[in-house]
């Protein structure tokens, strides 16, 4: 299957639920998910890279963890990304790259400012035909 | 769910609906409110908040209640200082998010012939950070100071006077801030973005004096009908966004080691006294100082339009300044004794008696001025509701209609609005919140504080 998202109802935050052939897929898929919160993707070139390490005890902090890397680059440095790589998922990290380039106000359009990703109603589970996981977020 | 009609504005959730309440909640709601808020999952968070150890008193739920992750937003808890534990979750993510309301010596007959120059000079000299960057560069000295002394820092560089602070609660600075328990992602998300207004709910509007209920308490606060004033609605952006999710992180580990446990982990918390609930509480009071900071900083820039498009004479003084997304140690009466409680308010303001209570409507609706009132120390640990309540999720929101529309018809009702993005209009349509006059109402009719004024809107900026 090929990795997809959906964006869901809540009465005042958005959530994210991603499908994915793998677990890492699945992150993959619910990583642009969070994406296409913060801004019009379609216009965005891979340009530059970002190394992305996240640490946990379990496996919804790890991905919480992964997905609030993109919050801190998109803070801090205007950073969107639009490809997602995965090299290593143990019990406490998960490590991989992320490329796209700078929010640029006079090409880019920028959505909604995501302020965190939470705990609440988060799901992370094998499906019949791969791994969905379900996040919502603080917008 | 079913409630208990305790009046016509106060209903009560026992503690026997549910397994592992300590105490009952209490949703202060009018009955056609009570429909609004039975459509999604508030009702049920305000059970689960009956359940945070060392809870005293009731839970409570204000009238602007809607569904958040955990807590309500639009929830108060107050925990015993001993046996209690402190959620950063109580207090959400964006750590004394708040409201700044600012007078002015001018009139709505003043403002109208330069409105639109007045809005565009604002929406220039107030960013929203988000892909703008701000106009502020502060060093990691001066990051720790805001961190530690608040507001103190930008006066001290030319933003603003002494007398803001006698208007700003707690004069913009809770002690026992320490800028080391904030992480280094937490600063570095923050730094950037002192002075920006953040996107969302969040925005800065001019308003005007449309009707005067309280003469006397306006008269104090110099507002008239008529009377142009501005309301500034931001938090601690990237800083405190950060600082929530550390220690949410932190105190979820936490809990394991204290044998802690809350229905939804979002709620994770820690007993107020271990080193983990101090460490949060001194990271959250730097927070709530850079908030601080932030609305003054975004004060002065509004204060800088005005002289430039209304010339150097013109004046604008703090009102006040609340937060409504707080921690706070305060003693109140339980059980017939006075105690020290942890007040945790997720979307509710303090509302003492004697203080004024902003009370901020959807865009393009009213906003209300009220006074905190006796029965809040009573009955809500001195709270009151912090704003209308979402009733339409973002998504909805957007449904069938473009910013385009809704800047058309605003302006057809005399008000102009600039926004950075199409979504900070279609998600924020008034129709997206619940009445403000029908939450004010609850308010003001259980005397936990009374209408001073109501402010209309002739201008928007958005993020």
């Amino acid at each position: 299957m090929t990795a997809q998202f959906e964006l869901l109802e809540h009465p005042s935050d958005i959530g994210v639920r991603a499908r994915g052939a793998t677990r890492e897929d699945a992150l993959v898929a619910v990583s642009h998910g969070l994406t296409s919160i913060l801004a019009d993707t379609t216009s965005f070139r891979p340009a530059e890279e970002r190394f992305f390490k996240a640490t946990g005890t379990d496996e919804a902090t790890l991905i919480i963890n992964w997905l609030n890397e993109i919050l801190f680059f998109f803070d801090t440095e205007g950073m969107v990304f639009i490809e997602f790589s995965i090299d290593s998922w143990t019990g406490n990290e998960i490590t991989g790259q992320a490329r796209g380039e700078r929010f640029d106000v006079e090409r880019h359009e920028f959505r909604t400012a995501v302020k965190a990703v939470t705990y609440h109603q988060f799901e992370s589970h094998p499906t019949p035909d791969g791994w969905e996981i379900q996040v919502f977020v603080d917008v | 769910m079913h409630l208990e009609k305790i009046d016509d504005y106060r209903w009560l959730i026992p503690k026997t609906y549910k397994a592992g309440m300590l105490t009952d909640a209490i949703v202060y709601a009018s009955q056609r409110l009570l429909e609004a808020i039975r459509q999604d999952q508030s009702l049920e968070q305000a059970a689960n908040i009956a359940m945070l150890p060392g809870i005293v008193g009731r839970a409570l739920a204000m009238p602007d209640i809607h569904q958040g992750y955990g807590f309500p937003i639009g929830g108060v808890a107050a925990v015993d200082e001993h046996h209690g534990v402190v959620s950063p979750g109580g207090v959400g993510f964006d750590i004394n998010c708040g409201v700044r309301l600012l007078s002015s010596s001018l009139t709505v007959n003043d403002v109208r012939p330069r409105l639109r120059d007045l809005v565009h000079q604002l929406f220039v000299s107030v960013p929203s950070g988000t892909g703008q960057s701000s106009r502020l560069s502060i060093s990691e000295n001066d990051l720790n100071e805001i961190l530690e002394k608040g507001p103190r820092w930008a006066i001290a560089h030319g933003m603003g006077s002494e007398a803001d602070l006698d208007h700003t609660e707690d004069r913009g600075c809770i002690a026992g801030a320490d800028p080391y328990a904030v992480s280094a992602r937490a600063k570095q998300r923050g730094k950037p973005q002192l002075g920006t207004l953040g996107s969302g709910n969040h925005f800065l509007e001019v308003q005007y004096v449309d009707e005067v209920f309280d003469e006397q308490t306006a008269a104090t606060y110099n507002l008239c009908e008529n009377r142009i004033v501005v309301l500034i609605h931001t938090g601690s952006r990237g800083l405190g966004h950060q600082v929530c999710s550390d220690y949410v992180g932190q105190l979820d580990e936490a809990m394991r080691r204290y044998d802690l446990h809350v229905p939804d982990r979002q709620l994770a918390c820690a007993p107020i006294h271990s080193p983990e609930g101090q460490r949060y509480l001194k990271a959250m009071a730097a927070a709530a100082n850079f908030a601080w900071t932030n609305r003054q900083c975004i004060a002065h820039a509004v204060r800088g339009a005005f002289k430039r498009t209304f010339g150097e004479n013109v004046d604008l003084p703090v009102i006040h300044d609340v937060a409504h997304n707080i921690a706070k140690l305060e003693s109140h009466h339980v059980d017939g004794e006075r105690r020290r409680v942890l007040v945790h308010r997720k979307g509710a303001t303090r509302a003492f008696p004697g203080q004024p209570v902003f009370i901020p409507g959807s865009m393009g609706t009213a906003s209300y001025f009220l006074l905190g009132r006796e029965a809040s120390m009573r009955e809500t640990f001195g709270s009151a509701c912090h704003g209308a309540g979402r009733v339409m999720s973002r998504s909805a929101s957007k449904k069938g209609v473009t910013a385009k529309e809704i800047q058309k018809e605003l302006e057809s009702r005399g008000i102009i609005v600039e926004s950075l993005t199409r979504e900070g209009l279609t998600e924020e349509k008034p129709e997206a919140y619940k009445d403000i006059e029908a939450v004010v109402d609850v308010v003001h009719h259980t005397g936990l504080a009374s209408r001073v004024v109501r402010l209309r809107p002739i201008g928007v900026v958005k993020g």
